[in-house]
């Protein structure tokens, strides 16, 4: 009984957790701030590896301006993303979007630690229910067999 | 004759005991997997490729962003304005060498459609000194426009990723094709040609 409060417990705790810090992410202020977290998420156009906001190249400056200029014209992440994206290619975008193809992205994993649990959960009940080492009737007989066969051999 | 015993109850002899079977699930499990393996591969087969200089690009069958600049001769370079030619904007850099590779081919280009005047050439200098550029082209000829784009907005606005870029856009400002690399004299004419054959844009 008290488990399954802790159980419980746990699982409220873990929701909470993930609500936070899910939408504690959208703390961004000044307008400094927004520019680079947008950027944050997209590639630097003329380098390997790096965000438009880590890099100083020209490019990146370019990215960071639009971004900017953007924001000032009330434009919203997603929609800036988008234009981005319609300019570079989709490939520009370093988080990929949540809709079509794109989306499985998302999905996928979420899917493989949902089956993963419920399969680690199906094999415990099953190894507490029938466990490995205990021999039946019929294992007897089957050593039983295997050690006269041995003797049967031996002389 | 030696037999090992298995401690585990799982393979079932022969002696007729009445076993309870385990569903087979590794077979499906496997099966699963194959498909969407072969589902990847045949994803990855049927995307072009990327071994032509002709690459792809959003903006290929949309209105071409305007473009204005200051132009290297103190005047203001406007795309719009050369509506009703074939144009192809080329970015390009003096430290690029494929740059300097491909000059020659765009002289060809132009002297080729001089006397039409059916195509023309717009260069915008990516990420470049503009003095150095003008001593470039002082140097190794070409007259035509050089926009300058000192913030690389024309380069985001095209999403260009290095020089040499090159688009080639219809007379009704339609982009046709996004170049990587150096251009063809020979590549563009051909290109400008079967343009003119599918009446895109004129």
């Amino acid at each position: 009984m008290s488990r399954r409060l802790v159980y419980l417990a746990l699982a409220v705790i873990a929701a909470i957790a993930l609500t936070v810090g899910v939408a504690g992410q959208r703390g961004a202020r000044t307008e400094d701030e927004k520019v680079r977290q947008i950027a944050s998420t997209v590639r630097c156009p003329t380098c390997r590896g790096l965000s438009a906001a880590e890099s100083d190249a020209k490019a990146a400056q370019a990215v960071r301006e639009e971004i900017r200029t953007q924001l000032r014209e009330g434009r919203s992440a997603t929609e800036i993303r988008a234009f981005l994206a319609g300019r570079y290619g989709r490939d520009i975008l370093l988080t990929p979007g949540a809709s079509g193809v794109t989306g499985l992205v998302w999905v996928i994993p979420v899917v493989v630690l949902v089956v993963a649990v419920a399969g680690l959960v199906a094999a415990f009940r099953r190894w507490r229910d029938h466990p490995f080492a205990v021999a039946t009737i019929d294992d007897r007989v089957l050593v039983e067999h295997a050690l006269h066969a041995d003797e049967g051999a031996g002389r | 004759m030696t037999s090992t015993i298995d401690a585990r109850p799982e393979p079932a002899e022969p002696s007729g005991a009445p076993d309870r079977r385990r569903p087979r699930v590794a077979p499906w499990v496997a099966l699963g997997l194959a498909v969407v393996l072969v589902g990847f591969v045949a994803l990855l087969y049927t995307r072009k490729g990327a071994d032509s200089t002709v690459a792809p690009s959003p903006l290929i069958g949309k209105p071409a962003p305007e473009v204005t600049g200051p132009g290297l001769d103190g005047s203001t370079v406007r795309l719009s304005a050369y509506q009703g030619r074939y144009v192809l904007l080329n970015f390009f850099a003096s430290w690029c060498v494929p740059c300097r590779n491909e000059h020659d081919d765009l002289l060809k280009f132009t002297a080729r459609h001089q006397a039409a005047g059916d195509a023309q050439v717009l260069a915008v200098i990516f990420d470049d000194d503009p003095a150095t550029v003008r001593t470039w082209f002082q140097k190794n000829g070409g007259t035509w426009p050089v926009i300058e784009d000192p913030n690389g907005k024309v380069s985001l606005d095209f999403g260009v990723r290095g020089p040499p870029e090159s688009f080639l856009i219809a007379p009704d400002g339609t982009v046709l094709t996004r170049i990587i690399g150096e251009v063809d004299a020979n590549v563009l004419e051909s290109l400008v040609a079967q343009a003119k054959k599918l009446g895109a844009g004129s």
